[in-house]
């Protein structure tokens, strides 16, 4: 066993820490509390913000270096996500593309598809979504209807996607859609399509927060040229399923730093209040802590054994679960402690400074649904890791 | 970074698994915790004392095995999935407090206890309520100690207990008379608790600074081998239960293809291997890096009784009337896991150990 950090982490570390003190202007938290941000400005926050990443370098790193990457393990990966977080830093807005299209471009793309997309897909210059959902397929999402017909070397689209996220800013998205009606799995492909044309009508859907980041796109024979069809026509359920495990491991550390962040600022706030030596108060807010740290250690296992080159065992398939299911817990446990302050939303009067507990309350509401449900973790689990039967 | 163990305790672990398997199957070791009055297999005891099992986390150059905590927790989470019965975790507590005792005396203790000649153990606990005065009442005057200690588990077998005084820690060794024990009948029959009367002979250790140092670093290694042993509990409770559900049948087929059934199988899973990381990510820390050894053991120890608590809970509930009969071993898991959760160091001060090293 081994689970410290080679000096080499180390030294990367400190790196990313200097390189983020020295560019980062206002920690994201501030840039949301300013009323002159609107949903728009923010996005262009978020936009600046990944540009200087793609400068620094610090984006696809663990790609192929004439894609952008600089070689390097998931583990200093980890680290810069972790870093990020820890400094408050903006997210990037093209966590969909970079996240889940460029390993699918850079495992199953053409030459020219990478060329073409992935540089920009970096420098923030194109956003993507991802155009899997719809209003008839979530979970089991290879009962999607959305369809595919050849139209000379080209495709036209014509169906209906849902719940995109970042739909509303996107200029790409890429479809999961049907060439083959009948055969489920095998009648799927893979698509890379412009938003900005006839045919394609993105529509934001206002959320529960009252914020609109994922919408709804129609297509009604959009254009997919011959070229932007990703792997072999029947190849998109293998392409959609596989993508997710390229980045696992990464953020094995992110959720954990992002909670310490949270966790900080709540016991701020009872501090405030005034009720941090309360018993049951305490009590509550030990078992944050502690469940915190075992989703640290839980992210320290799967982040070893990746770096140990084994492949990731039972701990990347809870992962998921213990992160969406602990921040739910999290965020009702801050309403609940720190009184009725928290329930003000950021720029309210009277609204406490650093965190919008009301707006992460929602938000964590989407953690346990978005990714696979949490039911669909739990059959996962059963079915593929316990072997239990089916009826 | 690596998460496995090294090639020498993964080793160690899969020996203790297979002489725990020959030598300790859980009918054998339901029938010592059952009826046997010592609560223990004295002859096991001694064979293990003899492959170094007793001095596992004491250093080569004291007379161990020095495999570390790591190593001690890969032990211990194969007893726990044998439900081995025993004061196998007592011992090496008893041992970490006599490393740290600096009379020759100490270093003899800990040699027999390490070779097997004597059951050495602690005993400390003076409160009903769980909350231990910050100064023992136990009194050591001229040699002799009197006062009395309660839940000392398998304290009428010891050979010698160390018994913390208003004067410091004492050595206490078994009267000719035998102990003046009272046996404590617990939740857990296996675990033999006993309540001492002292009125005996007996010889300083340490002065009463150095007596809360050594039970404080004894009550973490407890603390830690407590959580190790759930984890193995834990384990070994889920397998039992899935592989019942896949055998019982109702409404025409096995119970186990019930998705409600799944995914609380799913769950008692997660709540096993979340406890795993917790606990071996607590032990790497105990051996490599002290400064967080303390909080990390009692995250690991809050985390394990919590989630070994709910686990054996579904073990019971998943077996239906027969997980409530004397005769199917869910209990066991039950009745071991909740006496660790509450025995060394309960989850309410690993909870507040957590704050205090936040400095909240
Ligand atoms: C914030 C947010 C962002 C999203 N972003 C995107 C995006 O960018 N692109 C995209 O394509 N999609 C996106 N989604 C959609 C998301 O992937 C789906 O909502 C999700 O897959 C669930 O599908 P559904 O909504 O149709 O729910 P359903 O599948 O109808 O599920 C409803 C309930 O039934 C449960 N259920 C379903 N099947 C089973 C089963 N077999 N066993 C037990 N329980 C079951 C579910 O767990 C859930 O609780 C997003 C969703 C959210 C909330």
């Amino acid at each position: 066993m081994d689970l410290q950090f080679t000096p080499q982490h180390e030294k990367f570390r400190s790196e990313v820490r200097g390189w983020i003190d020295a560019n980062l202007e206002r920690r994201w938290t501030e840039e949301l509390r300013d009323p002159a941000n609107g949903e728009n400005e923010l996005v262009e926050v978020r936009r600046s913000w990944q540009a200087k990443l793609n400068e620094a370098g610090y984006l696809g790193m663990d790609w192929p270096e004439e894609w952008g990457g600089r070689g390097a393990t998931v583990v200093e990966k980890a680290i810069f996500l972790e870093e990020s977080l820890r400094a408050d830093s903006p997210p990037i807005p093209n966590f969909l593309g970079i996240g889940l299209l460029g390993p699918a471009l850079i495992h199953h793309g053409t030459e020219d598809q990478r060329r073409r997309f992935i540089p920009k897909m970096l420098s923030g210059e194109e956003i993507w979504c991802q155009g899997f959902s719809e209003p008839a397929a979530g979970s089991d999402l290879a009962s999607l209807r959305c369809r595919a017909e050849p139209d000379g070397e080209d495709w036209r689209i014509t169906g209906q996607k849902v719940w995109t996220t970042f739909g509303p800013w996107a200029d790409w998205i890429f479809v999961l859609a049907r060439t083959d009606m009948d055969d489920r799995h095998g009648g799927i492909s893979f698509f890379l399509v412009p938003l900005d044309q006839e045919g394609c009508d993105v529509r934001p859907l206002l959320q529960i927060s009252g914020e609109s980041e994922f919408g709804e796109v129609f297509f009604d024979g959009a254009l997919a040229k011959g070229e932007h069809l990703v792997g072999k026509i029947g190849e998109g359920w293998r392409i959609a399923m596989t993508v997710l495990s390229y980045e696992r491991g990464a953020s094995a550390l992110t959720d954990p730093a992002r909670n310490d962040v949270f966790l900080a600022d709540l016991v701020e706030g009872l501090r405030e209040n005034g009720t941090l030596h309360l018993p049951d108060v305490r009590e509550k807010l030990a078992r944050l802590f502690v469940q915190n740290e075992v989703i640290r250690a839980n992210g320290y296992r799967t982040l070893a054994t990746l770096a140990s080159g084994s492949a990731p065992g039972p701990e990347s398939s809870i992962e998921k679960l213990l992160w969406s299911e602990y921040a739910q817990k999290q965020s009702e446990t801050a309403l609940e402690l720190l009184g009725p302050r928290a329930h003000l939303r950021l720029r309210s009067p009277l609204a406490r400074t650093e965190m919008d507990w009301a707006r992460e309350f929602l938000w964590d509401r989407a953690g346990t649904i978005y990714s696979g449900s949490s039911e669909i973790q739990r059959n996962i689990i059963s079915k593929r890791v316990l072997n239990l039967p089916t009826s | 970074m690596q998460f496995n163990l090294d090639e020498d305790r993964a080793l160690l672990k899969q020996s203790t698994r297979e002489l725990l398997e020959s030598e300790s199957p859980l009918t054998d070791a339901r029938a010592i915790m059952e009826d046997s009055s010592e609560g223990y297999d004295k002859a096991l005891y001694a064979n293990l004392a003899e492959l170094g099992y007793m001095g596992l986390a004491v250093p080569e150059e004291e007379g161990g095995s020095g495999v570390g905590a790591i190593g001690l927790v890969a032990v211990l989470e194969e007893l726990g999935r044998a439900a081995f019965p025993g004061p196998f975790l007592d011992m090496a507590m008893a041992a970490e407090v006599l490393r740290g005792v600096k009379e020759p005396e100490g270093a003899e203790w800990l040699r027999r206890l390490v070779a097997g000649e004597a059951l050495v153990l602690i005993a400390n606990s003076e409160s009903l309520s769980g909350d231990e005065p910050i100064e023992p009442n136990t009194h050591f005057e001229d040699g002799r100690v009197t006062g009395s200690k309660h839940f000392v588990p398998f304290g009428a077998q010891a050979d010698a207990m160390l018994v913390s005084t208003d004067a410091g820690l004492v050595v206490v060794p078994k009267p000719d008379a035998g102990w003046n024990a009272d046996l404590l009948e617990a939740l857990d029959h296996a675990q033999r608790l006993a309540s001492i009367d002292f009125d005996a002979s007996c010889t300083q250790l340490t002065d009463s600074g150095t007596a809360a140092t050594l039970l404080e670093s004894a009550h973490q290694l407890g603390a830690l081998g407590a959580a190790a042993l759930m984890l193995g509990l834990m384990e070994r409770t889920l397998e039992m239960t899935l592989s019942y559900t896949m055998e019982r049948q109702a409404f025409g087929a096995p119970i186990a293809t019930f998705q409600v059934l799944q995914h609380r199988q799913a769950d008692m899973f997660i709540h096993t291997e979340s406890t795993r990381a917790a606990v071996y990510r607590a032990a790497w820390a105990a051996d490599h890096d002290p400064d967080s050894a303390s909080r990390l053991i009692a995250v690991a120890k809050a985390a394990a009784g919590d989630a070994g608590r709910w686990v054996a809970g579904q073990s019971i509930q998943l077996h239906g009337g027969v997980g409530y009969t004397w005769e199917y071993d869910p209990h066991i898991y039950l009745k071991r896991i909740k006496t660790l959760e509450q025995f060394y160091g309960t989850t309410r001060s690993q909870l507040e150990k957590v704050l205090q090293a936040a400095r909240i």
